[in-house]
């Protein structure tokens, strides 16, 4: 904590930054794990889902600190499902309304950001405990982290495995495209590397 | 008992008003965007139909006209498909149907196009599929597709060399997976369309 942590912008300050650096959910703290390796074949449904836990996790921390003095304990994870699932069925709606053609290419993992562990875990550590502004800057933090983490993944596939980021191309002529970067493997092999850098430049750091 | 249900409710009240809450909120966002939804996947529908019959202009559902048709699906449950006729003017062109089957990951789902005789194969295309990138998604390119455009509703058979001659269809070098269900959806929603409308008389009965 920096000194002025101790002030109520600084706290703002903190907790923004958290989820963008040092508690960032996919580089330091591995949640979310299932869209980061599953959407990021390219960039557009990469930030199509980032924008979507964005919305998620800022609706569902807003009405998870406005309740949190009325839960009972033992039916808290269960007031946090059920919030959070109604939420990813509005963006669902809206996406498959709206962006029908980015809809159908993200699938099955819109649904699944009810089971995001960010999304629960931001509910619980921080929403659950805290005031209404810090919950909301907090899933701004952690939203824009996770959205920023997805990005960096998906431009380095997308560049890779067609030579294009957001579907302009930008490689030369002579780029012979990596398919296999647009495949499952792809995803392990770039995670795999991005991490071990992050855990490079973070080292003794922590 | 008194005591009994003033706990419950002492426990639950904030469930049961979030769930009651929440339900309205999804109530309204379904009532508001669930005509764009429906819309979308018709306007889809009938890109896709259109690029597969081009000289239509347009497709009537058979439900319009007061006909539902039900086939066996390869799981062996009854489902129903949306089957359009696809006119120009006054005349009738051929049809389109939506089929669906396994594919290597994921489902597969196809629009279908046949002539008004269900003689021969117009095209495919693919409406939903999540196959291998790069290989098995290879059976929405055009190279692949094209076999299929004016081949007998016969069965048609997967070859892995040779000419796509008859009833042949090559399959994607690295996707014979992905080739084989297309071809197995293909040939089975065929059949079963057309003798449901056989039965339904919309056909004459002197096909296989």
């Amino acid at each position: 904590m920096t000194k002025n942590s101790d002030t109520t912008a600084g706290i703002y300050k903190e907790t923004l930054l958290a989820g963008l650096w040092r508690e960032n959910p996919v580089f330091r703290l591995l949640l979310g794990m299932c869209p980061t390796l599953a959407v990021t074949a390219a960039v557009k449904p990469a930030l199509t889902m980032g924008l979507s836990v964005i919305f998620v996790l800022v609706c569902s921390n807003i009405v998870v600190s406005l309740m949190r003095n009325l839960l009972k304990p033992h039916l808290r994870i269960l007031m946090f499902t059920l919030t959070i699932s109604t939420f990813v069925t509005i963006a669902d709606l809206f996406l498959r309304a709206f962006q029908p053609v980015m809809s159908e290419r993200l699938g099955p993992y819109v649904p699944l950001i009810i089971v995001n562990c960010i999304i629960i875990c931001r509910a619980e550590a921080c929403a659950s405990k805290n005031n209404l502004v810090v919950s909301i800057i907090d899933a701004i933090g952690m939203g824009v982290g996770f959205t920023m983490t997805l990005c960096v993944l998906a431009s380095i596939r997308e560049l890779l495995s067609t030579g294009m980021i957001f579907e302009a191309k930008v490689m030369p002529d002579w780029f012979v495209p990596w398919a296999a970067m647009s495949m499952p493997v792809g995803a392990f092999i770039t995670l795999g590397l991005l991490l071990g850098l992050v855990n490079r430049l973070t080292k003794g750091k922590s | 008992m008194t005591d009994k249900i003033k706990y419950f409710v002492q426990q639950s009240w904030l469930l049961i008003v979030s769930s009651f809450c929440f339900g309205l909120l999804l109530a309204i966002a379904n009532a508001a965007w669930s005509p764009r939804i429906e819309q979308n996947r018709i306007n889809k529908l009938n890109a896709l139909a259109g690029r597969l019959i081009p000289e239509a202009n347009d497709f009537v559902p058979l439900e319009k006209m007061g006909v539902t048709i039900e086939v066996t699906t390869l799981k062996g449950d009854r489902k129903k498909v949306d089957i359009y006729k696809a006119m120009a003017g006054e005349q009738c062109l051929g049809w389109t149907f939506n089929a669906v089957g396994p594919g290597f990951q994921d489902k597969i789902e196809l629009i279908i196009a046949v002539d008004k005789d269900f003689e021969t194969i117009a095209g495919f295309d693919v409406l939903a599929s999540n196959e291998s990138p790069g290989t098995g998604e290879r059976i929405k390119e055009k190279d692949f597709r094209k076999q299929f455009e004016g081949k007998p509703t016969v069965k048609l058979e997967l070859i892995k060399s040779g000419k796509a001659k008859d009833n042949k269809i090559l399959a994607i070098s690295g996707a014979t997976i992905s080739s084989e269900f297309v071809v197995e959806i293909i040939n089975h929603y065929i059949k079963e369309v057309r003798e449901e409308m056989q039965k339904k008389g919309l056909l004459g009965n002197d096909k296989e």
